[in-house]
């Protein structure tokens, strides 16, 4: 897939015919895509897995995701590079829970820890959390999946999915942590106001986020996306890749 | 298109810059958590950097039907807020001074009174600025979760603290820079026009604790209201920067200060105080007829006569300069009634 707008024709005409031949390797019944990724079974609980330093993680199976910029949503956004090329993602089942951790290289840690808003009403306080800054984002990262769990061919819409097939979104921010979302097509978005366990860390110029997920069967197809704060990345304007199927 | 349009006029010839407009309004409406920065209602001596600062130059509103790019200000372009430190001079008994902190190096109104120059001689007037509640709201048309909307009822445009994410595209779009993110929040937020209070009989609270009387309150399509005449009956006032082209709701009586040596017999054009190229610059070409207007009526009211217009603006009490109707607001449109 290519981000067409920062392409030429001649590149984008490549991707469509690189994208062509990826389909007709498939049988005409299978998935429009043979892009899996391998979840195999671990015996250690799914809090050894949530470090995403554990040193277990180097022994999973990993797959390099590439990943696409989206092009300009709005006439005003400000031109942008593509800065982020993939991400690495492992995966592995434990506790009757599916662990994802995905790595990215990114040269900005946009990262904060922002107050919150104690429990005690602001007016029976003097003094009030201040908003640090009005102009930053931050880092994040997401999986996607149809909020069904089909394992039918039709994938929902990479665009937030669709009436048909909504998604869930497990999303989680440098900044604010992980919040579960869901969707139904592009602007519909909803926070449910629930988390999952999630941890992420920067270190040498790379993110690690390990997102903790309840259990997902074989065949299902996932995406995943990421958010570079530095480049105001937030809403659809962000990196993202194609559908995988979990194996 | 609402059905109602409540509406503003702010006589600049009457604001003395006490800011107790922006108290009130920050009293009641931002003083929670994340929002000490936030002025929904400012007041910015002119010329100068306005608040947030350059906000009148560093883009957003429309050109040709199409949204305008432009920065989401700095905190350090509002002002980063500041505390004092009493504890340690009034119960420590260190005996330093009371100092702020973090040292401020912005605020809003932070060139207060500074102004310019007209040939060798200083000039300034006070620019209170609150949301203009648009007709063709820019930040309405980025927000890509339509969290934005004009009330059908009265024209008044909200931001819907459960739609928004805080993705801050109305921030940029907004080419008064009227819309401010609460990070703590995680949300953008906005004057209101006080709409808890009209829907209740009451003014807005900055237009109700002005001491200069200079705001004027009521539906635009309201023939009675004190707006309806200033602004379409007297054309005595006009938007700021319309040709940012989203059609503000707020409007301004521009200063028409004395000429400077009125008693040589010269007009106020003639012999301004205030540079005309700076007043059409805010105001737009139409500023020009609106001085004229309001001197020749000075000039009547001067040799005895009376004039409708003049009454008004003095505004000597509060029916005179508010018409609130929550009554009509929710009826049918009051021309066609």
């Amino acid at each position: 897939m290519c981000t067409i707008r920062q392409a030429t024709i001649t590149a984008a005409l490549l991707c469509v015919a690189a994208a062509a031949v990826e389909a007709a390797a498939q049988p005409a019944d299978a998935p429009a895509t043979n892009l899996t990724v391998s979840a195999a079974a671990s015996q250690l609980p799914a809090e050894a897995w949530l470090d995403p330093t554990a040193a277990a993680w180097s022994e999973v199976e990993s797959r390099q995701v590439a990943l696409n910029r989206t092009p300009p949503l709005y006439d005003t956004d400000p031109p942008t590079s593509s800065e982020i090329a993939s991400a690495e993602v492992r995966m592995t089942r434990a506790s009757g829970k599916l662990l994802v951790r995905l790595a990215w290289k990114d040269p900005t840690d946009d990262e904060a820890v922002i107050a919150k808003a104690p429990a005690t009403p602001p007016e029976q306080r003097r003094m009030k959390e201040h908003s640090e800054a009005s102009n930053r984002f931050f880092d994040a990262t997401a999986v996607m999946f149809p909020t069904n769990l089909s394992t039918g061919a039709v994938s929902p819409s990479l665009q937030m999915g669709d009436p048909q097939l909504p998604v869930t979104i497990y999303y989680w921010n440098a900044a604010r942590g992980a919040l579960l979302m869901s969707a139904q097509g592009r602007g519909t978005t909803k926070r449910s106001g629930e988390s999952f366990p999630a941890r992420g860390g920067y270190r040498d110029g790379m993110w690690q986020v390990t997102l903790e997920l309840p259990a997902v069967p074989a065949g299902v197809p996932l995406a995943f996306a990421v958010w570079n704060g530095s480049q105001q990345d937030r809403d659809g304007r962000k990196y993202f890749s194609v559908w995988y199927r979990l194996q | 298109m609402s059905r109602h349009q409540y509406a503003m006029v702010m006589d600049l010839n009457k604001c003395l810059g006490c800011q107790t407009c922006t108290m009130a309004c920050k009293k009641l409406w931002t003083d929670r958590d994340g929002t000490e920065y936030m002025y929904w209602n400012n007041v910015e001596t002119r010329p100068g950097m306005g608040y947030p600062r350059q906000w009148d130059t560093i883009g957003g509103g429309w050109k040709d039907g199409n949204l305008q790019p432009s920065p989401i200000p700095s905190i350090d372009d509002y002002g980063r807020p500041f505390e004092y430190d009493y504890e340690q001079r009034l119960f420590e008994g260190k005996g330093k001074p009371v100092m702020p902190t973090p040292d401020p190096i912005s605020g809003p109104n932070w060139d207060e009174d500074v102004g310019g120059m007209n040939g060798d001689e200083n000039f300034y007037f006070y620019l209170p600025r609150i949301c203009n509640h648009c007709s063709n709201p820019a930040c309405l048309a980025a927000c890509p979760r339509q969290a934005i909307y004009k009330r059908e009822e009265d024209g008044i445009v909200v931001l819907d603290q459960e739609r928004c994410q805080g993705y801050r595209y109305c921030v940029a779009a907004c080419p008064y820079k009227k819309i401010y993110f609460n990070e703590i929040a995680g949300k953008s937020e906005k004057c209101i026009f006080c709409y808890p209070r009209l829907e209740k009989g009451q003014v807005n609270a900055c237009a109700a604790q002005c001491p200069g009387r200079l705001r004027f309150v009521g539906l635009l399509d309201d023939p009675e209201s004190p707006v309806h005449k200033i602004v379409l009956a007297y054309k005595a006032a006009l938007p700021l920067f319309p040709e940012k082209g989203t059609q503000p709701n707020v409007f301004y009586v521009p200063p028409f200060n004395p000429p400077k040596r009125g008693n040589y017999g010269k007009s106020i054009l003639e012999d301004p105080r205030l540079p005309l190229e700076y007043l059409i610059y805010l105001f737009g070409p139409d500023v020009k007829d609106v001085i004229q207007r309001l001197e020749a009526e000075l000039v009547r009211a001067q040799a005895g006569g009376r004039t409708e217009v003049l009454q008004l603006l003095i505004g000597r009490d509060a029916e005179t300069r508010y018409r609130i109707r929550p009554d009509l607001v929710q009826s049918n449109p009051i021309n066609k009634a």
